[in-house]
Protein backbone atom coordinates (compact mmCIF):
# COMPACT_ATOMS: atom_id res chain seq x y z
CA UNK A 1 0.00 0.00 0.00
CA UNK A 2 1.70 3.10 -1.29
CA UNK A 3 0.23 6.35 0.90
CA UNK A 4 2.81 8.95 -0.46
CA UNK A 5 4.34 10.21 2.37
CA UNK A 6 6.76 12.73 1.95
CA UNK A 7 9.79 14.74 3.95
CA UNK A 8 9.62 18.45 3.49
CA UNK A 9 11.95 18.66 0.96
CA UNK A 10 10.42 16.07 -1.13
CA UNK A 11 7.25 17.40 -0.75
CA UNK A 12 8.60 20.76 -2.06
CA UNK A 13 10.46 18.76 -5.25
CA UNK A 14 7.26 17.10 -5.93
CA UNK A 15 5.29 20.20 -5.63
CA UNK A 16 7.19 22.88 -6.66
CA UNK A 17 6.53 25.34 -3.23
CA UNK A 18 9.68 26.27 -1.90
CA UNK A 19 10.60 24.55 1.48
CA UNK A 20 11.14 27.76 3.36
CA UNK A 21 6.74 28.38 2.51
CA UNK A 22 5.97 24.76 3.76
CA UNK A 23 7.86 25.33 6.93
CA UNK A 24 6.19 28.51 6.80
CA UNK A 25 2.85 26.88 6.89
CA UNK A 26 3.39 24.18 9.25
CA UNK A 27 4.71 27.09 11.59
CA UNK A 28 1.16 28.77 11.33
CA UNK A 29 -0.67 25.67 11.96
CA UNK A 30 -2.27 25.84 8.30
CA UNK A 31 -0.18 22.77 7.64
CA UNK A 32 -1.05 20.26 10.70
CA UNK A 33 1.83 17.16 10.12
CA UNK A 34 0.51 13.63 11.14
CA UNK A 35 4.43 13.46 12.26
CA UNK A 36 5.89 16.56 14.00
CA UNK A 37 9.05 15.58 14.94
CA UNK A 38 10.04 14.44 11.04
CA UNK A 39 7.74 16.01 9.98
CA UNK A 40 6.02 14.07 7.18
CA UNK A 41 3.69 14.78 4.55
CA UNK A 42 0.78 12.99 3.76
CA UNK A 43 -1.07 13.70 0.25
CA UNK A 44 -3.72 15.58 2.16
CA UNK A 45 -0.59 17.81 3.68
CA UNK A 46 0.87 18.37 0.17
CA UNK A 47 -2.78 18.93 -1.40
CA UNK A 48 -3.09 21.87 1.13
CA UNK A 49 0.23 22.84 0.55
CA UNK A 50 -0.78 23.90 -3.40
CA UNK A 51 -4.20 25.18 -2.55
CA UNK A 52 -2.40 27.48 -0.08
CA UNK A 53 0.32 28.38 -2.08
CA UNK A 54 -2.28 28.81 -5.14
CA UNK A 55 -4.47 31.47 -2.77
CA UNK A 56 -1.60 33.37 -1.92
CA UNK A 57 0.30 33.30 -5.25
CA UNK A 58 -1.88 33.45 -7.61
CA UNK A 59 -5.56 34.83 -6.20
CA UNK A 60 -3.58 37.64 -3.77
CA UNK A 61 -5.35 36.63 -0.56
CA UNK A 62 -3.72 37.70 2.35
CA UNK A 63 -1.97 35.56 5.51
CA UNK A 64 -4.95 37.00 7.61
CA UNK A 65 -7.42 35.85 5.22
CA UNK A 66 -5.79 32.03 4.68
CA UNK A 67 -6.92 30.46 7.86
CA UNK A 68 -10.51 31.16 6.99
CA UNK A 69 -10.22 30.32 3.61
CA UNK A 70 -9.08 27.04 4.74
CA UNK A 71 -11.65 26.64 7.47
CA UNK A 72 -14.97 27.59 5.29
CA UNK A 73 -13.41 24.73 2.47
CA UNK A 74 -13.05 22.26 5.41
CA UNK A 75 -16.49 23.25 6.13
CA UNK A 76 -17.79 22.59 2.81
CA UNK A 77 -16.03 19.71 1.96
CA UNK A 78 -17.62 18.17 5.79
CA UNK A 79 -20.78 18.99 4.63
CA UNK A 80 -20.53 17.47 1.20
CA UNK A 81 -19.72 14.28 2.79
CA UNK A 82 -22.29 14.66 5.00
CA UNK A 83 -24.98 15.35 2.24
CA UNK A 84 -23.56 12.49 0.05
CA UNK A 85 -24.45 9.97 3.46
CA UNK A 86 -28.15 11.61 3.31
CA UNK A 87 -28.75 11.06 0.02
CA UNK A 88 -27.45 7.46 0.38
CA UNK A 89 -29.66 6.67 3.83
CA UNK B 1 1.53 22.21 -26.98
CA UNK B 2 -1.09 24.05 -26.00
CA UNK B 3 -1.29 27.90 -27.41
CA UNK B 4 -1.07 29.93 -23.87
CA UNK B 5 -2.71 33.40 -25.79
CA UNK B 6 -5.90 31.37 -26.27
CA UNK B 7 -6.36 29.43 -23.37
CA UNK B 8 -6.20 32.70 -21.72
CA UNK B 9 -8.23 34.41 -24.38
CA UNK B 10 -5.61 37.03 -24.96
CA UNK B 11 -4.36 38.63 -28.16
CA UNK B 12 -0.31 38.10 -28.71
CA UNK B 13 -0.21 42.12 -28.32
CA UNK B 14 -1.55 41.39 -24.18
CA UNK B 15 0.44 42.81 -21.85
CA UNK B 16 1.86 41.17 -18.82
CA UNK B 17 -1.02 42.78 -16.37
CA UNK B 18 -3.63 41.26 -18.67
CA UNK B 19 -1.80 37.89 -18.79
CA UNK B 20 -1.96 38.04 -15.34
CA UNK B 21 -5.55 39.02 -14.69
CA UNK B 22 -6.83 36.49 -17.10
CA UNK B 23 -5.39 33.71 -15.25
CA UNK B 24 -6.28 35.19 -11.75
CA UNK B 25 -9.70 35.29 -13.07
CA UNK B 26 -9.96 31.94 -15.13
CA UNK B 27 -8.11 30.20 -12.56
CA UNK B 28 -10.58 31.04 -9.95
CA UNK B 29 -13.45 30.05 -12.23
CA UNK B 30 -11.51 26.58 -12.85
CA UNK B 31 -10.20 25.99 -9.23
CA UNK B 32 -10.71 22.18 -8.29
CA UNK B 33 -11.59 23.19 -4.99
CA UNK B 34 -14.09 25.73 -6.28
CA UNK B 35 -15.51 22.96 -8.76
CA UNK B 36 -15.23 19.53 -6.75
CA UNK B 37 -16.02 16.46 -8.75
CA UNK B 38 -15.89 18.49 -11.98
CA UNK B 39 -13.29 16.87 -14.27
CA UNK B 40 -14.01 19.83 -17.07
CA UNK B 41 -12.81 22.22 -15.02
CA UNK B 42 -10.11 20.48 -13.28
CA UNK B 43 -8.51 19.85 -16.85
CA UNK B 44 -9.16 23.54 -17.80
CA UNK B 45 -7.61 24.76 -14.23
CA UNK B 46 -4.61 22.27 -15.54
CA UNK B 47 -4.43 23.88 -19.18
CA UNK B 48 -4.86 27.75 -17.49
CA UNK B 49 -2.00 26.93 -14.86
CA UNK B 50 0.43 25.70 -17.64
CA UNK B 51 -0.45 28.48 -20.07
CA UNK B 52 0.69 31.01 -17.47
CA UNK B 53 4.11 29.15 -16.41
CA UNK B 54 4.80 29.95 -19.92
CA UNK B 55 3.81 33.46 -20.12
CA UNK B 56 3.49 34.77 -17.04
CA UNK B 57 6.71 35.95 -16.68
CA UNK B 58 8.17 38.44 -19.23
CA UNK B 59 11.49 36.64 -19.73
CA UNK B 60 9.45 32.85 -20.29
CA UNK B 61 7.26 34.70 -22.24
CA UNK B 62 9.76 36.16 -24.39
CA UNK B 63 11.65 32.75 -24.51
CA UNK B 64 7.99 31.24 -25.69
CA UNK B 65 7.10 34.18 -28.41
CA UNK B 66 10.56 33.30 -30.17
CA UNK B 67 9.71 29.72 -30.07
CA UNK B 68 12.57 28.38 -28.31
CA UNK B 69 11.89 25.18 -26.38
CA UNK B 70 14.91 24.68 -24.27
CA UNK B 71 15.65 22.55 -21.69
CA UNK B 72 14.29 24.22 -18.98
CA UNK B 73 11.39 25.03 -20.69
CA UNK B 74 10.83 21.41 -21.23
CA UNK B 75 11.38 20.83 -17.76
CA UNK B 76 9.15 23.32 -16.54
CA UNK B 77 6.38 21.56 -19.10
CA UNK B 78 7.10 18.34 -17.17
CA UNK B 79 7.29 19.81 -13.58
CA UNK B 80 3.59 21.04 -14.45
CA UNK B 81 2.67 17.75 -15.78
CA UNK B 82 3.59 16.29 -12.28
CA UNK B 83 1.84 18.90 -10.30
CA UNK B 84 -0.87 18.01 -12.78
CA UNK B 85 -1.38 14.80 -11.62
CA UNK B 86 -1.59 15.61 -7.70
CA UNK B 87 -4.94 15.29 -6.28
CA UNK B 88 -7.12 18.53 -5.58
CA UNK B 89 -7.35 19.40 -1.99
CA UNK B 90 -11.10 18.44 -2.50
CA UNK B 91 -9.77 14.74 -3.53
CA UNK B 92 -7.85 14.20 -0.39
CA UNK B 93 -11.01 15.37 1.74
CA UNK B 94 -14.37 14.42 0.20
CA UNK B 95 -14.31 10.64 1.28
CA UNK B 96 -13.24 12.25 4.90
CA UNK B 97 -9.85 13.63 5.23
CA UNK B 98 -8.51 14.14 8.31
CA UNK B 99 -8.75 18.36 7.75
CA UNK B 100 -12.49 18.09 7.13
CA UNK B 101 -12.82 15.93 9.97
CA UNK B 102 -11.83 17.87 12.41
CA UNK B 103 -15.33 19.40 12.69
CA UNK B 104 -16.51 16.27 13.41
CA UNK B 105 -19.92 15.63 14.62
CA UNK B 106 -19.94 18.94 16.23
CA UNK B 107 -20.92 20.31 12.51
CA UNK B 108 -24.35 21.25 12.16
CA UNK B 109 -26.64 24.36 10.56
CA UNK B 110 -26.33 26.39 13.86
CA UNK B 111 -22.54 25.43 14.23
CA UNK B 112 -21.70 26.31 11.06
CA UNK B 113 -22.25 29.81 11.27
CA UNK B 114 -20.71 30.12 14.59
CA UNK B 115 -17.85 28.85 13.26
CA UNK B 116 -17.33 31.57 10.71
CA UNK B 117 -18.49 34.42 12.59
CA UNK B 118 -17.54 33.66 16.11
CA UNK B 119 -20.25 32.46 18.88
CA UNK B 120 -23.12 34.89 19.29
CA UNK B 121 -24.02 33.39 22.51
CA UNK B 122 -22.58 34.60 25.86
CA UNK B 123 -19.17 32.41 26.92
CA UNK B 124 -17.57 34.51 29.58
CA UNK B 125 -14.55 32.08 30.45
CA UNK B 126 -12.71 30.74 26.63
CA UNK B 127 -10.38 27.68 27.61
CA UNK B 128 -8.55 25.76 25.20
CA UNK B 129 -9.74 21.99 24.97
CA UNK B 130 -6.90 19.26 26.60
CA UNK B 131 -4.54 17.14 24.42
CA UNK B 132 -6.09 13.26 24.35
CA UNK B 133 -3.30 10.76 24.22
CA UNK B 134 -4.24 7.41 22.55
CA UNK B 135 -2.36 4.20 21.51
CA UNK B 136 -2.61 1.93 18.87
CA UNK B 137 -1.17 -1.26 18.18
CA UNK B 138 -0.11 -2.07 14.47
CA UNK B 139 1.74 -5.09 13.12
CA UNK B 140 5.20 -5.19 11.92
CA UNK B 141 4.51 -5.20 8.50
CA UNK B 142 2.04 -2.76 8.41
CA UNK B 143 4.94 -0.43 10.25
CA UNK B 144 7.35 -1.27 7.78
CA UNK B 145 4.94 -0.73 4.69
CA UNK B 146 2.65 1.77 5.46
CA UNK B 147 -1.09 0.86 6.34
CA UNK B 148 -4.60 2.51 7.47
CA UNK B 149 -6.26 1.47 10.22
CA UNK B 150 -9.35 3.04 12.04
CA UNK B 151 -9.22 4.03 15.77
CA UNK B 152 -12.26 5.06 17.79
CA UNK B 153 -11.80 8.43 19.80
CA UNK B 154 -13.25 8.78 23.48
CA UNK B 155 -16.06 10.76 21.98
CA UNK B 156 -17.19 7.60 20.10
CA UNK B 157 -16.06 9.33 16.26
CA UNK B 158 -13.86 6.24 13.83
CA UNK B 159 -10.70 8.03 12.54
CA UNK B 160 -9.09 6.52 10.14
CA UNK B 161 -5.55 6.76 10.32
CA UNK B 162 -3.04 6.41 7.39
CA UNK B 163 0.28 4.88 8.59
CA UNK B 164 3.37 6.16 6.65
CA UNK B 165 5.49 3.06 5.85
CA UNK B 166 8.76 2.88 7.86
CA UNK B 167 6.83 4.34 10.90
CA UNK B 168 8.61 3.23 14.43
CA UNK B 169 7.53 2.21 17.80
CA UNK B 170 6.98 5.39 20.28
CA UNK B 171 5.88 7.57 17.11
CA UNK B 172 2.84 9.84 17.53
CA UNK B 173 0.91 11.16 15.50
CA UNK B 174 -0.80 14.44 16.04
CA UNK B 175 -4.35 14.91 14.66
CA UNK B 176 -5.58 18.79 14.90
CA UNK B 177 -8.27 19.78 16.95
CA UNK B 178 -9.32 15.84 17.64
CA UNK B 179 -9.17 16.35 21.38
CA UNK B 180 -11.44 17.31 23.91
CA UNK B 181 -13.17 20.63 22.83
CA UNK B 182 -12.26 23.89 24.48
CA UNK B 183 -14.65 25.79 26.83
CA UNK B 184 -16.35 29.02 25.20
CA UNK B 185 -14.13 29.84 22.26
CA UNK B 186 -11.43 28.09 23.26
CA UNK B 187 -9.73 25.80 20.56
CA UNK B 188 -10.11 22.00 21.25
CA UNK B 189 -7.11 20.57 22.07
CA UNK B 190 -5.32 17.60 19.94
CA UNK B 191 -5.87 14.25 19.24
CA UNK B 192 -1.75 12.26 19.93
CA UNK B 193 -1.56 8.43 18.42
CA UNK B 194 1.06 6.61 19.91
CA UNK B 195 1.92 3.89 17.54
CA UNK B 196 2.97 0.49 19.31
CA UNK B 197 4.62 -1.93 16.52
CA UNK B 198 4.22 -5.74 17.64
CA UNK B 199 7.01 -7.63 17.25
CA UNK B 200 7.23 -9.98 14.44
CA UNK B 201 9.58 -13.44 15.44
CA UNK B 202 12.93 -13.34 13.47
CA UNK B 203 12.29 -9.98 12.29
CA UNK B 204 14.39 -6.95 13.93
CA UNK B 205 13.68 -3.50 12.87
CA UNK B 206 17.43 -1.70 12.36
CA UNK B 207 15.75 2.41 11.02
CA UNK B 208 14.83 1.48 7.81
CA UNK B 209 16.34 -1.61 7.23
CA UNK B 210 15.69 -4.74 8.83
CA UNK B 211 17.64 -7.46 10.63
CA UNK B 212 17.35 -11.03 10.44
CA UNK B 213 19.08 -14.45 10.95
CA UNK B 214 19.58 -17.06 8.74
CA UNK B 215 20.89 -20.71 9.88
CA UNK B 216 22.89 -22.40 7.28
CA UNK B 217 24.96 -25.66 7.07
CA UNK B 218 28.76 -25.72 7.64
CA UNK B 219 28.53 -27.26 4.00
CA UNK B 220 26.53 -24.34 2.38
CA UNK B 221 29.15 -21.96 4.43
CA UNK B 222 32.03 -23.73 2.52
CA UNK B 223 30.47 -24.37 -1.08
CA UNK B 224 28.05 -21.39 -0.91
CA UNK B 225 24.68 -21.79 -2.65
CA UNK B 226 21.53 -20.32 -3.05
CA UNK B 227 19.32 -20.71 0.23
CA UNK B 228 15.67 -19.84 0.68
CA UNK B 229 15.45 -16.30 2.83
CA UNK B 230 12.06 -15.04 4.45
CA UNK B 231 11.56 -11.26 3.71
CA UNK B 232 8.02 -9.30 5.04
CA UNK B 233 7.89 -10.10 1.02
CA UNK B 234 7.72 -13.54 1.50
CA UNK B 235 10.81 -15.96 0.79
CA UNK B 236 13.54 -15.29 -1.57
CA UNK B 237 16.51 -17.18 -3.08
CA UNK B 238 19.44 -16.08 -1.78
CA UNK B 239 23.27 -17.13 -2.97
CA UNK B 240 25.50 -17.39 -0.50
CA UNK B 241 29.01 -16.79 -1.59
CA UNK B 242 31.57 -19.79 -0.84
CA UNK B 243 33.33 -19.21 2.24
CA UNK B 244 31.21 -17.42 4.49
CA UNK B 245 31.57 -17.04 8.58
CA UNK B 246 28.78 -16.74 11.18
CA UNK B 247 27.87 -13.53 11.73
CA UNK B 248 28.62 -12.70 7.84
CA UNK B 249 26.18 -10.14 6.81
CA UNK B 250 24.53 -10.51 3.63
CA UNK B 251 22.47 -7.24 2.05
CA UNK B 252 18.71 -8.04 0.26
CA UNK B 253 18.00 -4.61 -1.79
CA UNK B 254 14.67 -3.09 -0.95
CA UNK B 255 13.57 -5.48 1.79
CA UNK B 256 13.66 -2.96 4.27
CA UNK B 257 10.81 -0.71 5.68
CA UNK B 258 9.59 2.27 3.57
CA UNK B 259 8.10 2.94 0.44
CA UNK B 260 9.41 2.55 -3.25
CA UNK B 261 12.57 4.03 -3.64
CA UNK B 262 12.94 5.09 -0.03
CA UNK B 263 12.43 1.46 1.03
CA UNK B 264 15.55 0.31 3.37
CA UNK B 265 17.18 -3.15 2.56
CA UNK B 266 17.10 -6.72 4.58
CA UNK B 267 20.66 -7.51 6.30
CA UNK B 268 20.73 -10.80 6.48
CA UNK B 269 23.29 -12.60 9.65
CA UNK B 270 23.99 -15.93 8.85
CA UNK B 271 24.50 -18.45 11.10
CA UNK B 272 26.32 -21.86 10.51
CA UNK B 273 24.49 -24.56 12.27
CA UNK B 274 26.33 -27.93 13.08
CA UNK B 275 24.42 -30.85 12.45
CA UNK B 276 22.59 -32.25 15.86
CA UNK B 277 24.12 -35.41 15.57
CA UNK B 278 27.70 -36.03 14.38
CA UNK B 279 27.51 -39.09 12.39
CA UNK B 280 30.93 -41.30 12.44
CA UNK B 281 31.38 -41.08 9.12
CA UNK B 282 31.13 -37.40 8.94
CA UNK B 283 33.61 -37.51 11.82
CA UNK B 284 36.41 -39.89 10.37
CA UNK B 285 35.89 -37.60 7.20
CA UNK B 286 37.04 -34.18 8.86
CA UNK B 287 39.56 -36.21 10.48
CA UNK B 288 41.03 -36.50 6.68
CA UNK B 289 40.37 -32.92 5.54
CA UNK B 290 42.06 -31.38 9.53
CA UNK B 291 45.19 -32.61 7.96
CA UNK B 292 45.31 -31.39 4.65
CA UNK B 293 42.93 -28.08 4.77
CA UNK B 294 43.42 -27.18 8.52
CA UNK B 295 43.94 -23.68 9.93
CA UNK B 296 43.73 -21.74 12.99
CA UNK B 297 40.56 -19.32 13.00
CA UNK B 298 42.03 -17.19 16.48
CA UNK B 299 45.05 -15.93 14.45
CA UNK B 300 44.32 -12.73 11.78
CA UNK B 301 45.87 -14.01 8.58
Amino acid sequence: MNHHHRKIEEASDYCGVPREMILLFIKREWISPLDQETPILDEEDVARVLLIWELRQNFGVNDEAIPIILNLIDQINLMHLELKKFRIH
Amino acid sequence: MIDPYQVLGLSKNADQEDIKKSYRKLAKKYHPDLNPGNKEAEKKFKDVSHAFDMIGTSEARAKYDRGETDEQQQQQYKDFMKRGQRPSYYDTQHEGGRYSYSFGEDFGGEDFFENLFGRSRGHHMDFPGEDIHYKMEIDFIQAALGSEKVITLRDGKNLKVKIPAGIESGKKLRFKGLGSPGAGRGVPGDAYIEIVVRPLEGFIRRGQDIETELPISFIEAITGGEVEAPTIDGTVLLTIPPGVSSGTKLRIKGKGAGEGEKRGNQIVVLKIVMPRVIDPSLRAAAENLKGQFNYNPRMNS
